[in-house]
């Protein structure tokens, strides 16, 4: 008896020890081409493209980073990204919360109207509009503008904003609400101290979807602003791999790093929010 | 006392069936998406009856269904290509992405593996990443015909290095490759999720008949989450249908074609706009575009009320 039990511990043994090996070896290949980018950022050896190269660099420096943040205006791209993504950011969350409230506690004329439309306009690419929003914003003057772009952007984002808000809104009892309007809250202090608090993994999700939204889109903001110095993180890493940069892919693999890191902490700060923050409304940014 | 709270309650009711307060409340936002959404779909529906391109950016004419026309009926117009291509992209992807998610996510919850949150957290990293960096670090890292990573692979083994984005074949798979990558995670985590939802005295009877892992799968785990992992299932399967930037910046970026011709629906359409500038035409497959994607939203929408 005791032998047997012995036995089958040994064989759990190694079969967990198996299974390790095998995501070790798993999580390693999926890191891949960012290890190897942060590798070739960090090589002193300009010369990728000799016969000796290795992936871990024999000679480390800081130049290819130095590179990017003094002979590009990343640091201008920089601002105006923060610039873009903290002003959408707000216009989605302020307009986009009173919204997906009146589409999800009110039952007035129209609404499942207005929700089923909202939902099949959510299922036209935002890439094909490119032409049309052109014609539209080139007469107000709003093309090469930051303005223009906040509202391409914003305009895009409260869509997913009121259909994924609405969608984890609908999730929340409603009973919590009338209760605190029994002992007499008014309608703005229930959505602030009782909705809001409640749907926060949806609220935060919502935020960082349109940060991470506007952080990454670079056709409109290749195409709707000129001149370098108007343009986004991703407008400018997508013209440098596209023209100079091709040559010196040491420098585009630490300016990619340097344009991920942001992106990667927020990420990973509101990772556990995630799941329940982005299913409930049935649209995925 | 409590006729005061019935007041309360009464009033903010009241406030909240005033026809006017709800139309308030959607007004930015209806009217930022009727400028930036709906505006511009029915733009392109207009335009598609047109034949404005480069030749007629100002002096356009009607032509009434001339370019639905052509993208349907005219074979070699590669609209119909492109919608069998985006098609079997979007299958593949899907049929790939579940079963390795699944089997990803089913081997993360065996008891006893203690490392489970660390493994977790590198798999994310794909998602965390900046879409078009990671797919701009793929091409000029990986895929490099010169310098990227599998060719000096290949040279190490002593065969011959391979144009990864040339060939349209090698390139469709180079993009799958890509975009499986991309959207693992998100489906690790979902299928994770409900997989820990499912409840474990579920298998015990099982495990006592002496079921195997395949067996329960089948059998209990995978009816199990079905309805759990159905509406991140559906709306992968759209942003897969949709995908533009895997396609078009691995193969197709303005000046720097790669050789390969392959073409979803959507970078056709793009290419159709903005290289060909033959709006009319370009403007005609969006509307069947968005088309289909309707008919796709009633769809699913339809049998998942069957399912409930």
């Amino acid at each position: 008896m005791k032998k047997n039990w012995s036995f089958r511990k040994t064989r759990r043994f190694a079969g967990l020890s198996l299974l390790n090996i095998f995501f070790i070896l798993i999580c390693f290949l999926t890191m891949i081409p960012i290890l190897y980018a942060f590798s070739v950022s960090l090589n002193a050896q300009n010369s990728i493209l000799g016969s000796d190269f290795s992936f871990i660099p024999r000679e480390v420096t800081a130049g290819n980073y130095r590179a990017v943040i003094n002979e590009q205006p990343v640091l201008l791209w920089f601002k105006n990204t923060v610039v873009l993504a903290a002003a959408s950011v707000a216009i989605v969350l302020l307009i986009a919360v009173p919204g997906a409230y009146a589409l999800s506690r009110f039952r007035f004329k129209g609404r499942m109207a207005v929700f089923k439309s909202l939902v099949l306009l959510h299922s036209f690419p935002a890439i094909l509009s490119m032409f049309a929003i052109y014609k539209l914003l080139s007469p107000m003057g709003l093309i090469n503008t930051k303005p223009g772009l906040i509202i391409v952007y914003i305009g895009t984002m409260s869509l997913f904003g009121l259909l994924n808000l609405k969608g984890y809104f609908d999730s929340v009892p409603v009973e919590i609400e009338d209760a605190a309007a029994i002992d007499g809250a008014n309608g703005l202090q229930v959505v602030t101290r009782i909705l809001l608090p409640l749907a926060r993994p949806a609220v935060i999700v919502t935020g960082v979807m349109v940060m991470v939204y506007v952080w990454n889109e670079y056709i409109y903001a290749v195409t709707f602003m000129t001149g370098a110095s108007n343009y986004t993180l991703a407008a400018g890493l997508y013209s440098l791999q596209a023209t100079e940069m091709s040559g010196s892919w040491p420098v585009f693999s630490a300016a990619s790093i340097v344009v991920s890191l942001p992106i990667l902490i927020i990420f990973f700060l509101t990772q556990r929010h995630m799941t329940s923050g982005l299913t409930a409304g049935g649209v995925k940014g | 006392m409590n006729s005061r709270k019935d007041r309360n309650l009464v009033k903010f009711k009241k406030m909240n069936r005033r026809t006017s307060w709800p139309w308030l409340n959607l007004s930015a936002s209806l009217l930022l998406i009727g400028l930036i959404v709906l505006f511009p779909i029915l733009y392109t529906a207009y335009i598609s009856f047109t034949n404005m391109n480069v030749y007629h950016w100002f002096d356009y004419t009607f032509i009434g269904f001339a370019n639905y026309m052509r993208a349907l009926f005219v074979f070699n117009s590669g609209f119909l290509k492109a919608l069998l291509l985006t098609i079997l992209w979007t299958i593949l992807n899907m049929v790939f992405q579940l079963v390795i998610a699944f089997i990803l996510a089913s081997l993360l919850n065996t008891p006893g593996l203690k490392l489970r949150k660390v493994y977790k957290t590198l798999l994310m990293f794909p998602w965390a990443m900046p879409g078009y960096v990671s797919i701009l670090l793929w091409k000029n890292g990986m895929f490099n015909s010169q310098f990227g990573l599998l060719n000096q692979w290949l040279e190490r083994l002593g065969m011959d290095p391979v144009r990864w984005l040339a060939n349209d074949v090698i390139a469709f798979v180079s993009c799958m490759v890509v975009n499986l990558w991309l959207a693992l995670p998100f489906m690790i985590m979902i299928m994770d999720g409900a997989l820990q939802s499912v409840d474990k005295s579920y298998y015990e009877s099982a495990m006592l008949d002496g079921a195997g892992w395949f067996t329960r799968s089948i059998r209990l785990t995978i009816p199990a989450i079905r309805p759990i992992i159905a509406p991140a299932v559906i709306i992968t399967a759209f942003t897969t249908f949709k995908q533009f930037d895997v396609i078009y910046l691995l193969t197709q970026q303005e000046g720097a074609k790669t050789g390969a011709n392959i073409h979803t629906v959507i970078t056709y359409a793009h290419e159709n706009a903005f290289v060909a500038n033959n709006y009319g035409y370009s403007s005609a497959i969006s509307i069947i575009i968005f088309l289909l994607l309707i008919a796709f939203t009633l769809l699913s929408n339809a049998r998942r009320r069957e399912e409930t």
